[in-house]
């Protein structure tokens, strides 16, 4: 019993270590709510993982330290044979957390991020090697960086001429891939101003291998407020 | 040519493979140049080289197998032929068309350690090139061809190093066998893998390949013609396997020794029986799919190309449908050598033994239902996503229960910490951290962003390699008295692992925070940002690398002059342990005669086996080593 107490304390002293050093952001620049959504499911499974970690953690240190023979053993450990209830326990307690993980965050993330599937803006990009061709049909533009107003909901129709490609802005967090033959969709609302030159998340890069290019497939992506948008889209248009 | 000539002199032990060299040779530039010609006939104005490549290829194929030993294994007793025979002793018997499981299973295991060497060296070389952020000493299309090559290569190690090697190695003998059930068909599967390696290292005279391992069309379908000799490398890598899994299926089904009951098999014997199971049943999927795109290059089908109405969506499912459950053929036996040593290691029953064996079938079970958790960024149907993660998911639980058989052996038990053990309890901690950053891949919300990046990098090298490649040396350090008669230095062992394990750590631990803050994988250049922690990362990688020069120095030096080992120099139960080291050809003068559990450690008066070998140990009897 005396063992189990001490494993126990370290496991709970582990936990503890764990979810205070989790508390250190990881994550770059979130510029959009679906950022929020995916940072959230992020940190819950982080915050879920630790006590699991830790468990495994303390088990091993604890027999390593308590249990470890010098030199070659002589005697034999006692037979536990695992048959009774504990299997059933652990059994009971890992479905418990599986099944928790899949409906949070999984199920309710995806729930939120596809609550809407309404968009004031909708942009067309489309990949060939090595670059993205991003056009606005709303205002029948076509340009090489991506311009977006702040608090507006955007959808992507995102296509591809050659090879697959992959639509990804690490400071919104979505992905979605460019197939050629296909139109796929990704919505998004920025929520923070800002450009490429103030943080290099907020970038269009290509994720799917598409050959000699591929890491130099990227295009900058600028958030602006409406204003500037609007001044955006007249500068367009007059040219 | 008589038999004495063939075993004289290196040139007489090499005739085999040189036989099979020019017949295969004879049978490539005929299949090759029977498709110049129809198509010359046909008046194809272009150069059908591709076409050329893979037809000559069948039939270059089929010389080399004839050739090293198909044709006097099969053919010369079924067509009334006189029969040669020979005794090859000796390093000899290692370059044979030989059906003894235990050559079959060195040759295999020198074989991939090799390859994985290799597949290490073209990582170094990545690692060269990110240390720094620009171009360092490739071109991106070096860069990626080396980054397909690792990545192919070390699939090829992971699918193929344990079960191949150590599987065979000890499978027949922890059953009780004197052999695989079909032995000429074992040597068949290996000296399929020769192909294999000379056409992966011929795609750097024919362009390259691009497309990393997973040969996504269509990019796949527009590249080099390295692109080919992929295909065809994979196609007949996975022929091999499948055969292997037959074997294995048929050899645990059928050869087990009187008493040997499925409830005592050795649980490393249960994880090769389910890692078959998946050979058998998946392995036929990558090899379509693989066809398939050949046959749109060669033959101008469209079963991939959106340009020519084909589905390029429709490759990832068939390509994953295979490639998720084949992780689980390379995980599968290192948790049976991790449980294997653990317990050996530990004196103690392997805990919940009943419960780990219904995790492996669980596991495969699971495994052929979660593959499109691949694809939730591929823009297939959303409503899909959930099943998927939910599928996924919960292969945690089966998984759960390795490693309650894990801890439940360890607590309380007597730990003997030798190189073996320190291997499976890295093995242990690495794979924690693998299946642990799974959930976040599994997860849709989280793998919308982690998708193709430096995340998934650093998660299934968790898996594979700080789990199945740890569990490989596991295996190895625990058999290689057995397998040599020797024994190898413990000092440098551990110093292998202690240089291993660290390094290893702080390798692949950043790329998680990488992929987190966007780096994608699959490139040459990055963000100029990331170059600190990637300047870190590739030091570790090089350090990572050079403590396989301890390796290796100490397995050859051991293997030379290493001092004599004993039948049993663990004190362990299972049956490999009860004959002579090495075991002599046969294994067994007569079928040993189970009673017992094999891990019935703390048990008084508890039999695994009666053993019938003169001068060995008795059954479960503590031998001084």
């Amino acid at each position: 019993m005396r063992r189990h107490l001490a494993a126990a304390l370290l496991w709970a002293a582990l936990t503890a270590a764990g979810l205070w050093a989790a508390r250190v952001d990881l994550l770059p620049l979130a510029a959009a709510r679906e950022a929020a959504i995916i940072d959230e499911a992020f940190r819950l499974l982080l915050r879920l993982s630790v006590p699991v970690f830790a468990f495994v953690l303390a088990v091993l240190i604890y027999s390593l330290v308590r249990f470890r023979v010098r030199g070659e053993p002589r005697e034999e450990g006692p037979p536990l044979f695992g048959r009774g209830i504990v299997p059933w326990v652990w059994l009971g307690v890992t479905s418990a957390l599986a099944v928790y993980v899949i409906f949070n965050p999984g199920l309710r993330g995806l729930a939120e991020l596809r609550a809407n599937p309404t968009a004031d803006l909708v942009v067309q990009v489309e990949g060939s090697r090595w670059q993205w061709k991003i056009s606005y049909p709303q205002y029948d533009m076509t340009v090489r960086e991506v311009v977006l107003p702040v608090g507006r909901r955007v959808r992507f129709d995102v296509t591809a001429t050659d090879v697959l490609h992959s639509f990804w802005i690490p400071a919104f967090r979505v992905k979605i891939d460019a197939v050629p033959g296909m139109t796929t969709r990704v919505f998004v609302t920025p929520t923070v101003a800002g450009s490429y030159e103030d943080s290099y998340h907020l970038r269009l890069q290509c994720a799917e291998l598409c050959g000699l290019g591929h890491n130099l497939m990227a295009s900058p992506v600028r958030v602006v407020d409406a204003g500037g948008f609007e001044a955006w889209v007249a500068r367009g248009k007059s040219r | 040519m008589t038999d004495d000539s063939m075993q004289s002199g290196p040139f007489g032990a090499l005739l085999p493979v040189v036989r099979g060299l020019i017949v295969g040779v004879i049978g490539f530039l005929l299949g090759g140049g029977a498709t110049v010609g129809a198509a010359t006939l046909l008046g194809r104005s272009a150069w059908p080289a591709e076409a050329a490549i893979s037809i000559g290829y069948l039939f270059g194929l089929t010389g080399w197998l004839l050739g090293v030993g198909v044709w006097d294994a099969w053919a010369r007793g079924w067509f009334g032929l006189p029969l040669r025979r020979e005794e090859v002793h000796g390093w000899p018997r290692y370059f044979r068309f030989t059906t003894d499981h235990k050559v079959i299973g060195v040759q295999y295991l020198v074989t991939f350690v090799a390859l994985f060497l290799l597949a290490g060296l073209f990582a170094m070389l990545m690692r060269v090139e990110l240390a720094a952020p620009g171009r360092t000493i490739m071109t991106a299309a070096r860069y990626t061809h080396v980054m397909s090559m690792h990545g192919i290569i070390m699939i090829a190690v992971a699918v193929a190093a344990i079960i191949g090697g150590l599987g065979n190695y000890a499978v027949p003998l922890l059953i009780g066998a004197d052999d695989m059930a079909f032995p000429r068909l074992n040597a068949l599967s290996y000296w399929l893998v020769p192909p294999v390696a000379v056409l992966l290292v011929s795609t750097f005279f024919a362009g390259g390949f691009d497309t990393g391992w997973t040969a996504y069309p269509p990019l796949s379908e527009v590249n080099a013609t390295g692109q080919v000799l992929f295909n065809l490398a994979v196609i007949t890598f996975g022929l091999s396997s499948i055969l292997g899994g037959v074997n294995f299926l048929v050899t645990i089904g059928r050869l087990r020794a009187p008493g040997m009951t499925w409830g005592r098999l050795p649980v490393f014997v249960w994880s090769v029986f389910a890692a078959s199971l998946i050979s058998l049943t998946a392995t036929q999927f990558l090899a379509a799919g693989l066809v398939m795109i050949l046959l749109d290059r060669i033959a101008g089908m469209a079963f991939f190309s959106a340009l020519r109405g084909g589905a390029p969506l429709l490759y990832q499912h068939v390509f994953w449908f295979y490639s998720h459950p084949a992780v689980y053929i390379m995980i599968l036996p290192g948790f049976g050598i991790a449980l294997e040593v653990l317990t050996h290691f530990s004196r103690k029953p392997l805990y919940a033994y009943r419960w780990v064996v219904g995790g492996f079938l669980g596991i495969v079970a699971l495994s052929f239902v979660v593959w499109a958790h691949h694809l939730y960024t591929s823009g297939m149907a959303e409503y899909l996503h959930g099943p998927f993660m939910a599928t996924t998911e919960l292969i945690s639980i089966p998984t759960g229960l390795i490693f309650l058989a894990a801890l439940g052996t360890l607590w309380m038990g007597k730990l003997w910490l030798r190189t073996p053990m320190l291997f499976a309890l890295g093995f242990l901690f690495n794979f924690l951290i693998g299946g642990v950053t799974g959930i976040f891949n599994a997860d849709v919300p989280t793998d919308l962003h982690l998708q193709d990046t430096y995340f998934v990098v650093g998660h299934f090298h968790y898996t594979i390699m700080g789990g199945m490649i740890f569990a490989l040396f596991a295996g190895i350090y625990y058999w290689f008295p057995k397998i040599t008669g020797r024994l190898y230095d413990e000092g440098l062992g551990r110093l292998h692992f202690w240089w291993m394990f660290i390094t290893y750590n702080t390798t692949f631990i950043p790329m998680f925070w990488l992929g987190m803050f966007g780096m994608n994988r699959r490139i040459a250049d990055y963000p100029p940002a990331l170059g600190p922690v990637n300047l870190f990362i590739s030091v570790s990688a090089f350090l990572l690398g050079a403590s396989f020069l301890v390796f290796v120095f100490n397995m050859v030096h051991s293997w030379r002059r290493g001092p004599q080992a004993a039948a049993n120099p663990w004190r362990a139960r299972t049956l490999e342990w009860q004959v002579p080291s090495p075991p002599p050809e046969g294994n067994f003068p007569s079928p040993p005669q189970v009673t017992g559990h094999p891990y019935d450690y703390g048990v008084p008066g508890a039999v695994h086996a009666v053993v019938a070998v003169a001068g060995a140990a008795g059954p479960g009897a503590p031998v001084e080593g």
